[in-house]
């Protein structure tokens, strides 16, 4: 069963959400929409459904941030908790139903980057944690990792220096170019921090696109066949649990239910198992 | 008055924002600013706001430099707000986020420089509003009362205390029926806009009835005629004044 991070919000039930939760992580600049716009489809080619999402897309907050960071008097505390907003709104009403459906869910960012832009603009880490602790914990978090003489040039040469991403919020009247040193540079430290804590995959993402996408496909695909025969396992035994009197003989193909056929992409690598007769389908051999 | 020298609000450290705060920040830290903080607090329909309102003129008249602040009406936030209510989008725990929002614009860009700069500051409903709320609609109470960790503890809070039954004939005097939000209707708890008011106010009552003790909220017993009411507000409010030689007093 899935779990949060230690709060439950009202009228969210964790059991039966069979879809995957694959975080992609890493500071301004990483490439993580880049990444995502290719393992998209790389998902939906395998026979996944796929939902993505990310920071300000949700209907109910997403254009009040934009409208606020327009302005120069969006607070830090105000900012910290208006993306909580958006992201909690997204969560009951996209990520969850979505993973109930039996979906992947690539999102573009979560909570971390969140908590690591909280932090590094003063914030009480316990706090804001406290507040995040609602968020699902995923099946997997990649953090794409760059160093600030990587990401520099893509910057300039790219779209130039954001005052947000700058964190010019904090340092009024430095220029740009320092301000953003300095920001990324306290981002990447906490995102450091925030890595062993939270159990982040790291990828090298100063390599080229398709080295940083191959990595990624690589554990992504360890991750859902993984699932799928622990998943496959698990069903079996239900099945056996529920028709004692099926003949052990009779193979089984086929997950009931259609809504998970996504994740038995991987499941032709697994034989079905034979089973003994008291309904127990463990076969050391089928674990790994 | 110390004001310059590091002054912590809840979680966040005003002067030295690339330094984390590692240690906790004492919840509902007592302000250190020649200002004062005075909230209403009390179920709709418990005559907070004309208390509030009197109080206000009475102030004005005495010479201090009086503002108000009253909940959800940050011009960042407040289109958000609204938007989610009008589109019925708001679950318990997004509601909460988005009075916290609210509440957070308010505190950093008035509340707090305010309080320094040495005013009187009035606000209807304060976070004691949204710990009922949100409790009422189920979220968790822990949670609640550490998300608005930043928030400053006021002077004075009053909770006009009022039955239900009170409560209702005084607001269905004046209109027929009940807003969605307002009536708790996003919880399905009646069919009845008028029964899910009752329900949900209920159990509001009770979470405020908890948080006297938790808080040292300043009980007004709001059955009593107005005039009553308000010469024991403004009592209570004078014994905090009396010592305030920092204030800014109007010319």
């Amino acid at each position: 069963m899935r779990e949060t991070y230690g709060k439950l919000l009202p009228g969210m039930r964790l059991a039966d959400l069979p879809g995957k939760l694959i975080v992609i992580e890493g500071t301004d600049g990483a490439g993580r929409t880049t990444q995502i716009d290719l393992l998209k489809p790389w998902l939906e080619e395998l026979g996944h459904a796929v939902v993505d999402t990310g920071m300000t897309r949700s209907p109910l907050a997403g254009d009040g941030i934009r409208r606020a960071k327009e302005g120069n008097n969006l607070g830090r505390v105000t900012q910290a908790l208006f993306y909580a907003t958006d992201f909690v709104d997204r969560l009951e009403n996209e990520i969850v139903p979505a993973l109930r459906a039996g979906f992947i869910v690539l999102t573009d960012r979560y909570i971390y980057s969140l908590m690591a832009r909280a932090i590094v603009r003063g914030m009480d880490p316990r706090w804001i944690r406290s507040i995040y602790s609602v968020a699902l914990k995923p099946d997997a978090v990649f953090y794409l990792r760059i160093g600030i003489d990587q990401l520099l040039p893509r910057v300039v040469f790219s779209r130039g220096f954001d005052y947000w991403e700058s964190g010019m919020d904090l340092f009024p009247g430095h220029d740009m170019f320092d301000s953003f040193c300095n920001y990324q540079n306290a981002l990447l430290t906490e995102f450091d921090r925030l890595s062993s804590e939270f159990n982040f995959k790291m990828i090298d993402a100063a390599a080229d696109a398709r080295t940083v996408c191959a990595q990624l496909k690589q554990n992504i695909l360890q991750l859902l066949e993984r699932d799928s025969r622990k998943t496959f396992l698990a069903r079996l035994e239900n099945t056996v649990a529920a028709h004692p009197a099926m003949p052990q003989e009779k193979p089984l193909v086929r997950a009931p239910n259609p809504a998970d056929a996504g994740l038995f992409t991987m499941a032709n690598t697994v034989t079905a198992p034979s089973l003994n007769r008291n309904g127990n389908g463990h076969h050391a051999t089928h674990h790994r | 008055m110390d004001i310059a020298s590091g002054l912590r609000i809840g979680p966040f450290e005003v002067l030295n924002p690339l330094q984390p705060a590692v240690s906790r920040a004492r919840r509902y830290g007592e302000h250190r600013c020649p200002g004062r903080l005075i909230v209403v607090e009390g179920i709709d329909g418990s005559g907070k706001s004309t208390q509030l309102s009197l109080l206000h003129k009475w102030l004005v008249a005495k010479g201090y430099g009086v503002v108000f602040s009253e909940w959800n009406s940050s011009p960042l936030v407040k289109d958000t707000t609204k938007h989610g209510k009008k589109k019925k989008m708001l679950t318990p725990a997004t509601f909460s986020l988005i009075h916290s929002t609210d509440f957070a614009d308010r505190t950093e860009r008035s509340i707090l420089p305010l309080l320094k700069a040495g005013a009187v500051v009035l606000c209807d409903r304060y976070i004691y509003t949204a710990f009922a709320r949100d409790v009422a609609r189920g979220m968790d109470r822990e949670w609640v009362r550490e998300l608005y960790g930043f928030a400053v503890k006021p002077t004075i809070a009053f909770y006009f205390r009022v039955p239900l039954e009170t409560a209702i004939d005084r607001l269905l005097d004046g209109r027929d029926g009940f807003k969605f939000y307002e009536a708790g209707m996003d919880l399905n708890l009646a069919e009845d806009s008028v029964e899910s008011f009752r329900l949900f106010q209920g159990r509001i009552l009770s979470e405020y009835d908890k948080m006297i003790p938790e808080f040292g909220l300043t009980v007004v017993d709001a059955t009593l005629p107005i005039e009553v009411q308000q010469a024991q507000v403004r009592q209570i409010v004078k014994s905090h004044l009396d010592k305030a030689s920092e204030l800014r007093v109007q010319a």
